[in-house]
């Protein structure tokens, strides 16, 4: 229900027999065409970060609204260090996403059919995960990473991220299983399949689109991970969103280089959360609406 | 449930044994939460009663002060000032989140072919990456880059640079902040208005009631528990405010943008006070566990576990 918010019909309307006085007072475009001017109000200052990124220098401070545009900023970008945290954010998101999809299927699968006296218990554990401030972790983290030998590594940032990766699969997972109906699986167990068996070959299918939203969110919120990378990596693991940092830490204000870094950053988490927009709310609202 | 209940007498050792077999399923996950959470949370805990301090090995298990920590706290101006900052940033994110996105979702939830479209783009703020929204509200609010403080300028209102002022640093923050995640409680509220029955709307309609009294009498008590769930989740998110803090401030000026969780990271990070820093995370941890538990007690209907 709370699934399909982006594009399921909200209101009823008006097929002739709503009252005319009320609804001539508020005609429909009125508030299209305030939804539109909102809309770009609210989205110019992500528009605004794309078109600096392709401002050549010397008209990043001119006013004008046209100027040739240039990717001398990503030409800039691709020359430096820029590239190699990228492909670390990549390598770590990816990686961490994996892992937790693979803990935490089955785990959310269990949890939706089983009967365990502690479920309550454990359901609560994996909100408070999902909740607590990072930072709370970062200081055990850090210093048992100085022991293990795990600063600055991918290895290391993929072990922060199950952190919270896992309870958020875990959290998203349960309830698609819980919508798939038990008589399909009864019928295969009635076949001679063993739990898991039913599982593999018969829920897993089913819950494809839940599968795929859930990996997408999950490496979403690895990969716009600020905190756990600034504090945890310094140069051989450095993700993307801190070599951003960079830009305005070591080389003074290098707005160019920052919005087409920024630019780059955001570019594959719009792309997937338009894919995804009809779970987003499960996502980051952590299942908070039952229908 | 149904399905069960007319095969109850057969529920028994079959299903002990599924549910033992499930049991294998959660196992990996319960350790490895365990491991990364649970061991991390009790070694947080110990921690802050020592006055470990990393310049200092000496002082890794040292009790004998077990509450030092806890009791200079509060003798300390530095934390009672961030709490003070977070109390502020707190409150005034949840009532602006949670009034702008209610605003939005009332005029999105017409079912036109606009409207459709921006309930998706409208999204996009909440999923981006909290860095570029910080890097790209430090630009916004820097003098010589910004188009609003050209505009200002324009039409004869220049505003001062806002976050090199200690009066407005924060409010800029939260104001950054609220375009990020605004989203969330308009989803929220579009989910909740979504549900509200059309009959009780109809017959305060035929009854003469204006669009006002409608949403005040009808709808609002309807999607109220819903605003009360999100709320709690926006202070949850508040408390763990950063990235925007880290870049387009640094804590400053002074500290009037020093959040709790921020003077954390401070004490730990750039003081390497580790007593201290954990047992500020420990009493935030606290926090967020009644909050939590909270959440949970109200989203998770009688039928808790069952079908």
């Amino acid at each position: 229900m709370a699934s399909e918010i982006a594009d399921a019909p909200t209101t009823r309307e008006p097929s002739g027999r709503s009252k005319p006085s009320w609804r001539q007072r508020n005609p429909l475009w009125l508030g299209d065409l305030a939804t539109v001017v909102l809309a770009l109000l609210v989205l110019f200052p992500f528009l605004w970060l794309i078109q600096i990124s392709l401002r050549p220098k010397e008209e990043l401070f001119s006013s004008s609204i046209l100027f040739t545009p240039t990717l001398e900023n990503y030409l800039a970008l691709w020359k430096g260090n820029f590239p190699f945290s990228f492909v670390n954010s990549i390598v770590s998101s990816t990686a961490a996403t994996v892992l937790a999809m693979i803990i935490g299927v089955p785990a959310a699968y269990a949890l939706s059919r089983g009967r365990f006296r502690s479920g309550r218990q454990i359901g609560l554990w994996i909100l408070v995960t999902r909740m607590a401030p990072p930072v709370a972790f970062t200081i055990p983290l850090y210093i048992s990473f100085r022991w293990l030998d795990l600063h600055d590594t991918r290895l290391g940032l993929v072990i922060v991220y199950l952190t919270f990766s896992l309870a958020l699969v875990i959290w998203m997972m349960k309830p698609f299983f819980d919508s798939i109906p038990r008589e399909l699986e009864e019928a295969a167990a009635i076949d001679g399949c063993t739990t898991w068996q039913t599982f593999l070959t018969v829920t897993l299918p089913l819950a494809g689109p839940g599968l795929a939203a859930t990996a997408v969110i999950c490496f979403i919120q690895s990969w716009n991970d600020f905190f756990f990378a600034l504090i945890l990596t310094r140069t051989q693991a450095s993700t993307a969103p801190v070599a951003i940092v960079g830009f305005i830490q070591y080389v003074g204000w290098e707005w160019g280089r920052m919005a087409a870094a920024g630019t780059l950053v955001m570019m594959p988490v719009v792309l997937f959360s338009i894919f995804v927009r009809k779970y987003l709310v499960r996502g980051l609202a952590a299942g908070s609406i039952k229908g | 449930m149904t399905a069960l209940s007319s095969t109850a007498p057969a529920r028994g050792a079959w299903s002990d044994r599924r549910d033992a077999s499930l049991f294998l399923g959660l196992l990996p996950a319960l350790v490895v939460l365990a491991a990364l959470t649970a061991a991390p949370g009790i070694y947080l805990v110990l921690t802050s009663l020592t006055p470990l301090n990393l310049a200092n090995p000496g002082s890794a298990w040292d009790f004998s002060q077990p509450l030092g920590n806890y009791v200079s706290m509060f003798e300390d101006p530095r934390f009672l000032n961030s709490v003070a900052v977070q109390v502020k940033l707190s409150l005034s994110s949840v009532v602006l989140q949670l009034f702008s996105g209610l605003a939005v979702a009332l005029l999105l939830h017409a079912n036109t072919r606009v409207r459709t479209i921006a309930r998706s783009a409208l999204l996009i703020p909440m999923v981006l990456p909290p860095i570029v929204v910080g890097i790209t509200w430090l630009a916004l609010f820097t003098v010589d880059i910004s188009p609003l403080h050209r505009f200002m300028e324009g039409i004869g209102l220049p505003i001062p640079p806002l976050l090199t002022n200690p009066s407005t640093a924060l409010w800029a923050i939260v104001f950054a902040g609220t375009w990020q995640h605004f989203p969330f409680a308009m989803l929220m509220s579009l989910a909740a208005l979504q549900m509200v029955p059309d009959s009780p709307i109809e017959a305060a309609r035929i009854d003469g009631a204006s669009r006002s009294q409608i949403f005040w009498h009808v709808r609002l008590p309807f999607i109220a528990p819903t605003l009360v769930v999100a709320g709690l989740f926006i202070l949850i998110d508040s408390v763990k405010a950063f990235p925007l803090i880290f870049i387009m401030t640094d804590g400053g000026p002074g500290e009037v943008t020093e959040v709790t969780n921020f003077y954390v990271y401070r004490q730990a990070f750039t003081f390497s006070l580790w007593g201290y820093g954990s047992a500020i995370a420990t009493l935030m941890l606290a926090g967020v566990f009644v909050v939590s538990y909270a959440i949970y007690r109200i989203t998770s209907p009688k039928d808790d576990h069952g079908q």
